[in-house]
């Protein structure tokens, strides 16, 4: 087993991260709530606003946006909100609660590994559901997106940094599945609300509009919505998201239990 | 293993205990539930840190050099599940990918008889297939020692006893094998030497044969051609107790205790029949030993 693939750390075995990675991507596709967040969410929310668009056709008023345009991005992170704030969190809270992690700690692999892998695994699916948001929306509802790779890569990038590491706080403080589940449970409806799904900050104005935009997902919302149609983000946006992802990956990584 | 030498004073779970085990036997520890005896292999496989005392596997330490030992260890943890739609080849070639040397894995499921429920998902085993997976898991690495918690817990009496077969050749193959269990049939079949752990205390280590001679010793069941007095009885080598019930007599002792009383008694012409033998058995010791390390503990808690 000397294969050009494995992994050492210090001459130390660390086992082959690719065989990690198939198990881990096998078992969420496996698992319907992964293909429904990752897939479902995505296909049905593109339909439900793109239905909406053509029901009430031309531009929102006050905005140069059709409703579908000022959907896509909400679209985007609530797909993203899905996987990483209520997937993630609650399998990993699985793993530990089950031993799993705790058995694979007593291998020359750390469990670490194990939760890289489904960080991959997830980001995969966070990627596959923003490419059917775009193609989605661009070829079926014909939305007139320019996207501006530069700005979306990064404000995608500031996303589901900020998202996943708020996913791995709950993961590592929830005590168990049945809390995480709740906790997950409140907090993704928090963050659709404050993405303004059900009532952009635009419309809401005042104090709360403020929080929004501050908030996550609203931030993230902003920054990807001015990327999708080529025009810079709003630092405050992106320098919001990248406070949060600090904020939220040092707890996670303060507080975070193996077993 | 040259030396494991371990002592901590957990005053919870486990108290200052040491002992070593040789390479290439089944070291049974045994003790009833809350012994610590799962808390004693934590420590010897590295998921926990005495708070005082050290391990030590071919010199290395489970904790400062947890990822040199995990080459070698394989571990069967007790509770212990795995994702429910992981399957069962799945997971094994999972864990052979951990190791630089693993088993092959189709052997392995061969061996474990598991190898027809291999494209199953975790959670449609029964709790005997799980327990083959999880020993599985627990070689697959090739290990030079094996951990093995509760091994046959769950199983029913055909699986316990290929279990044990299989355990037997792992170690006829030169592999050390730690074994915690709570049954004395398992661990008077299978261990070279028992430590038995009460209250976190090492109550005895020794064989099984030696430890159940603890116990009391044999007990030989017999009816004599002719009236015998007790005197003459308790002169023979051995003998401890004699009872009387009708026309039997029991007499209780150490050392080959059968072949004693009828010599003896052959030489004064007596002569015996209906004999009935019974070797000292693992759980009266075990009955014995752990009622005396309760009223002990008793007794430090009263003072």
């Amino acid at each position: 087993m000397t294969s050009a693939k494995d992994d050492s750390k210090g001459g130390i075995y660390q086992g082959r991260f690719g065989e990690l990675l198939k198990v881990e991507g096998k078992l969420a596709l496996r698992e319907p709530t992964g293909i429904g967040m990752a897939i479902g969410a995505p296909i049905i929310f593109v339909i439900i606003f793109g239905l909406i668009g053509i029901a009430s056709p031309g531009n929102v008023p006050n905005t140069n946006y059709t409703v579908l345009d000022l959907y896509v991005p909400v679209i985007m992170v609530i797909s993203i909100i899905f996987l990483g704030v209520a997937f993630l969190p609650v399998t990993l809270v699985k793993y530990r609660e089950m031993g799993w992690l705790r058995r694979v700690s007593v291998t020359p692999v750390h469990p670490s590994r194990l939760l890289a892998a489904q960080l991959v695994v997830n980001l995969a699916l966070a990627l596959t559901a923003v490419l059917i948001v775009i193609f989605g929306s661009e070829l079926i509802f014909g939305a007139a997106l320019d996207v501006g790779i530069l700005y979306f890569v990064l404000s995608l990038v500031l996303t589901i940094a900020v998202v996943f590491s708020l996913g791995l706080v709950v993961a590592a403080l929830a005590p168990s599945q049945s809390v995480t589940t709740a906790l997950t449970g409140g907090l993704t409806f928090l963050m659709l609300f404050l993405s303004g799904l059900w009532i952009p900050p635009a419309t809401v104005g005042g104090p709360l509009a403020t929080i929004m935009y501050y908030s996550p997902s609203g931030a993230a919302v902003q920054a990807l919505l001015n990327s999708v149609f080529n025009s810079a983000p709003p630092y405050t946006a992106l320098l919001t998201m990248v406070v949060y992802t600090c904020v939220f990956a040092f707890i996670a990584t303060r507080y975070f239990r193996w077993e | 293993m040259d030396h494991l030498v371990k002592q901590y004073g957990k005053t919870v779970a486990v108290g200052d205990i040491s002992f070593s085990i040789s390479e290439g036997e089944i070291f049974g520890i045994i003790g009833p539930n809350g012994a610590g005896k799962t808390t004693m292999v934590e420590c010897i496989s590295g998921l926990r840190t005495p708070d005082s005392g050290s391990v030590s596997i071919y010199g290395l330490s489970p904790q400062k050099d947890r990822d040199r030992i995990r080459e070698f260890l394989g571990v069967q943890l007790q509770e212990s599940a795995m994702p429910p739609r992981l399957k069962v080849g799945e997971a094994v070639e999972l864990f052979a990918s951990f190791y630089p040397d693993p088993m092959d894995p189709n052997d392995l499921l061969e061996t474990l008889g598991i190898q027809n429920v291999k494209s199953s998902v975790y959670k449609t085993l029964s709790g005997g297939q799980k327990q083959r997976l999880s020993i599985a898991l627990a070689l697959v690495g090739n290990p030079r020692i094996a951990i093995l918690d509760e091994l046959t817990t769950g199983l029913d009496p055909e699986a316990r006893r290929e279990t044990w077969a299989l355990i037997e050749s792992i170690r006829d193959s030169g592999v050390t094998v730690i074994l915690v269990t709570h049954f004395m049939d398992e661990a008077e079949r299978l261990c070279d030497r028992l430590a038995l752990i009460n209250h976190g205390k090492l109550a005895v280590l020794d064989t099984p044969e030696a430890i159940a001679a603890l116990a009391g010793g044999s007990r030989v069941r017999f009816v004599p051609s002719q009236p015998v007095e007790d005197k003459t009885l308790y002169a023979i080598s051995g003998v401890a107790e004699v009872e009387r019930k009708e026309r039997y007599i029991t007499v209780t002792g150490t050392g080959d205790l059968a072949a004693s009383v009828i010599n003896s008694l052959e030489r004064i012409g007596v002569h015996v029949s209906e004999i009935e033998a019974r070797s000292g058995n693992l759980d009266d010791a075990f009955v014995k030993l752990t009622k005396e390390g309760t009223s002990k503990a008793r007794g430090t808690a009263q003072s």
